[in-house]
């Protein structure tokens, strides 16, 4: 079937990108090894944001704070107590999913709007708590030079790392999008009393949805303090939560892809504009305007193939034989 | 431990709590009349209200003494209400037809910009000025001395308050605006000119910021990020007094600095946090907000 | 199989259903009629779990499913279709009854198979019994305006449901495009041994198919029976003077 090639062809594609990402490092520099990296944790992260906003239609407006934790109890493990470094790796998505579920399950009852909204001032607390409490989380300085196992010491090591981790969490995302589950969660974000009317317990979902996404967004958190060694309260800042989210509409969201494409953009505006001059948010907000004016789909929505499917499709006999 | 609450210091917290509520509800006032007639929250308008600081301090130093700061609390409303105009006659209005999360990113990339025009304008550094002589020191009140400047807020934040709800109730344009709120296409089938109500609109919530900023000006250091604390927390006090409420401001306003200022005399290291905790609980139990919402 | 008793529900100090009873056996056909206004939305909504009733009871196979969501009353049994073509824009043909399927099946949750492998048969099976197998892979958004009416109902029958709730399944079609509606469901109907409920304005619609008719005005049931009963009916003519397609 022709669906069949067009698959296996995607599939390859994607395993060719890989093989190139998996040998940068032996032609590539540590500077832009770190730069991939980078893009890699917050694409990641954007990409569970995405799981949620441009799949499921879920207004989730906080979804930093989720990172935030993720981040911070890996962080705290590992300098707090003597565990070794890999169940700090592995109660950080756990933490996060809990949190989700928790604040999920507060939220979900809500519609739309005022869910985004409760989600809000949910995160909102939770940073601030962060922020405040100094002899747990030393606050506003953060938490650095977390001791990491020595497989993690170079960045090289980092790299793989990295990649390993976000390569099997974005097939992990591709599998649950492809599965009944995602066709579900993208019914729900197009008529959710259709889907009600349907059979289908509308919040119990949605739930379910939110703790995937926050397991993922936690797991993000966990790779930046691999990457940094060091977390800090701003994680959780609301300002995050909005720039992933523009990720999102930037490399399009309706996408896979979209955004980690999104994400390769704004970390690559901040590094390379960013060296040139101080005022790199300033070049990112007209960027933005511009896109706003002139490509409402973000980027990726103009994908070729997408848009010779689309005409596949629409185009059938106006009037019936 | 020991928490020693005295009468005294109660009364001190509460008035500080009441003052820095005026300068919440001014701004979040403003945050309000935009999400109630426009339909979206305004990101940048914590850019507009540092802005307002900095101004104040620009005009305050150049002309000096008293005279200095009553023309930097007219000068610097203006001067963002000016900055407003322009980026809505330019860019804004023809984002009105389109999805609102456009426009919410649209105040996003504003407050991107406003944020490195303010670096760019005047640098890093902190700043401040002191209020004019007849504002410094304190008058005695129910027992504890109340800065001067604070029974000045005490005096602003209600006439800015019966202000607008006179403008909103009592003018043409106010009513134009409600209902634009409501039904914008009505309005504009009547043959109103939407597109200037909206431009009216948004001047008159931004120049709310510019006020509030010029008027903390002198009771904080005046910084960069000081627009990315204040909007979270304007947005907050707007969303639990019920979205596009004037008065619904005020009450959040005044939920969010008495939990801050009274939280202070038994957990002063998290006093900060009772406020987001209120919030939490209000919005938990009526996510509406406590007034009505225009929405 | 669905009784409803003495059903009210206000909105506001409005009455929009003010002591509804409707009796519905298996296998029939039954028309809820009335004027614009009389509460047969109102009612359906009630019915499958849109709206909580104020007052009343209403039964399905003898158990009472009085104010369940909607999600628990379709899974009892009963499917709906809507009077404003309520589909998933975004989403093919296929998909949109795939996912009703999927609901039915109780695969909702599967995380880690593929979708497009799952109830394939059961899906094209719908979809040819309602005609749209040509157009499974167009995005229900671009489809005409019958056949989102159309693929309203395959979605509704995605649920194998044994009480078929269609509301003004014949809206806005034209007398070609209704005919083949009506055909379409009673075909429906005997293959697959559906009660159906509907609610109509087009008399010749509702004369020529149903088995019992349910007459509704300001809210209230004024008649209850076999067409020719209905249509002797003084109080029904009062209603309709006028109304009469």
């Amino acid at each position: 079937m022709i669906a069949n090639i067009l698959r296996s062809r995607e599939f390859i594609l994607n395993l060719l990108v890989l093989l190139a990402l998996a040998l940068l490092p032996a032609v590539a520099g540590r500077f832009y090894i770190y730069i991939l990296s980078v893009i890699l944790v917050m694409g990641l992260l954007a990409m569970s944001l995405n799981l949620l906003a441009g799949h499921g239609g879920t207004y989730q407006f906080h979804h930093a704070a989720f990172y935030g934790v993720g981040a911070y109890t890996a962080a705290l493990l590992i300098t707090r107590t003597a565990l070794p470094a890999w169940v700090g790796f592995a109660a950080g998505p756990v933490m996060a999913a809990l949190a989700g579920l928790i604040i999920g399950g507060i939220c979900v009852r809500l519609n739309k709007l005022y869910f985004g909204m409760l989600q809000i001032s949910l995160g909102s607390l939770l940073w601030i708590i962060v922020l405040r409490w100094y002899g747990l989380t030393a606050g506003d300085d953060g938490i650095h030079g977390i001791p990491m196992p020595a497989f993690l010491s170079t960045s090289t090591g980092i790299y793989y790392f990295v990649l390993s981790v976000t390569t099997a969490c974005l097939a992990l995302m591709y599998l649950i999008l492809k599965s009944p589950f995602g066709a579900t969660l993208r019914a729900i974000r197009d008529n959710p009393q259709r889907c009600e009317a349907v059979g289908i317990n509308v919040r119990r979902h949605q739930l379910a949805a939110i703790v995937i996404a926050t397991f993922f967004a936690g797991a993000a958190g966990v790779l930046f303090v691999v990457l940094e060694s060091s977390v800090y309260p701003d994680m959780l800042f609301w300002v995050l939560s909005l720039e992933i989210f523009i990720m999102c509409l930037l490399g399009g969201w309706f996408t896979f892809y979209g955004p980690m494409l999104g994400a390769a953009i704004m970390v690559a505006l901040r590094t390379f504009v960013g060296s040139t001059t101080e005022y790199w948010t300033l070049i990112l907000g007209v960027v933005l305007i511009l896109l706003i004016f002139f490509l409402p789909e973000g980027l990726m929505g103009f994908d070729l193939r997408k848009l010779i499917r689309a005409r596949r499709r629409r185009a059938y006999p106006s009037v019936p034989e | 431990m020991e928490t020693s609450v005295t009468i005294a210091g109660f009364i001190s917290q509460l008035l500080v709590g009441l003052s820095r509520a005026m300068i919440l509800f001014i701004v979040a006032s403003g945050l309000s009349f935009i999400l109630g007639v426009l339909r979206v929250p305004n990101v940048a308008h914590g850019s507009l209200y540092m802005i307002g600081a900095f101004v104040a301090h620009s005009v305050a130093t150049a002309v000096g003494g008293s005279s200095g700061f009553w023309l930097a609390l007219v000068a610097a409303p203006l001067a963002v209400a000016l900055i407003s105009l322009v980026a809505e006659r330019l860019l804004f209005c023809h984002l009105y037809e389109r999805e609102h999360l456009m426009l919410l990113l649209f105040t996003f990339a504003l407050m991107l910009i406003l944020g490195d025009l303010t670096k760019m304008t005047w640098g890093a550094d902190y700043r401040s000025i002191t209020a004019p002589p007849f504002l410094q020191g304190s008058v005695p009140v129910l027992g504890t001395a109340l800065p001067r400047y604070n029974l000045f807020l005490l005096i602003i934040g209600p006439l800015v308050a019966v202000g607008l709800w006179l403008i909103s109730t009592r003018t043409t344009f106010g009513k134009i605006a409600r209902a634009a709120a409501v039904d914008r296409e009505m309005v504009g089938a009547v043959g109103i000119n939407v597109s200037w109500v909206f431009a009216m609109a948004f001047v008159l919530g931004c120049l709310l910021a510019g006020l509030g900023g010029a008027l903390v000006a002198p009771t904080v250091s005046i910084t960069l990020g000081m627009d990315h604390t204040i909007i979270i927390e304007a947005f907050l006090i707007v969303t639990i007094g019920g979205l596009g409420n004037i008065w619904g401001a005020m009450a959040g306003a005044l939920i969010f600095g008495l939990t801050q200022s009274l939280g202070v005399l038994f957990l002063p290291q998290f006093a900060i946090v009772f406020p987001y905790l209120a919030v939490v609980c209000i919005l938990s139990l009526k996510p509406t907000g406590l007034l009505k919402s225009v929405w | 199989m669905l009784q409803v008793e003495n059903l009210h529900k206000s909105f506001d100090k409005f009455k929009a259903v003010n002591g509804a009873e409707l009796t519905v056996n298996a296998g029939e056909m039954v028309a809820v009629i009335g004027p614009n206004g009389a509460g047969k939305t109102t009612l359906f909504n009630l019915i499958t779990g849109q709206l909580k009733p104020d007052h009343g009871r209403i039964l399905f196979r003898g158990e009472p499913i009085t104010g369940l969501p909607a999600h628990a009353i379709c899974r009892r049994g009963i499917a709906r279709s809507f009077q404003i073509a309520n589909i998933f824009p975004r989403l093919t043909v296929f998909r949109n009854v795939q996912v009703s399927v999927l609901s039915r099946k109780g695969l909702g949750y599967t995380l880690f198979t593929p979708a497009q492998r799952l109830v394939v048969d059961e899906t094209h099976h719908i979809l040819e019994s309602v005609g749209l197998i040509d157009k499974k892979l167009y995005v229900a958004g671009a489809l005409s305006h019958g056949d989102k009416r159309t693929l309203e109902i395959a979605i509704a029958l995605g649920n194998e449901p044994e009480l078929l709730v269609l509301d003004e399944p014949t809206a806005g079609m034209s007398p070609e495009e209704t005919e083949s509606a009506m055909v379409l469901i009673k075909r429906l109907a005997r293959d697959q041994g559906l009660t159906i409920l509907f609610c109509e304005h087009d008399m010749d619609v509702v004369f020529n198919v149903a088995n019992r008719i349910m007459v509704m005005q300001h809210g209230r049931t004024i008649a209850q029976g076999p067409p020719p009963e209905v249509r002797g009916n003084l109080a029904v003519q009062e209603a309709y003077l006028g109304e009469v397609d």
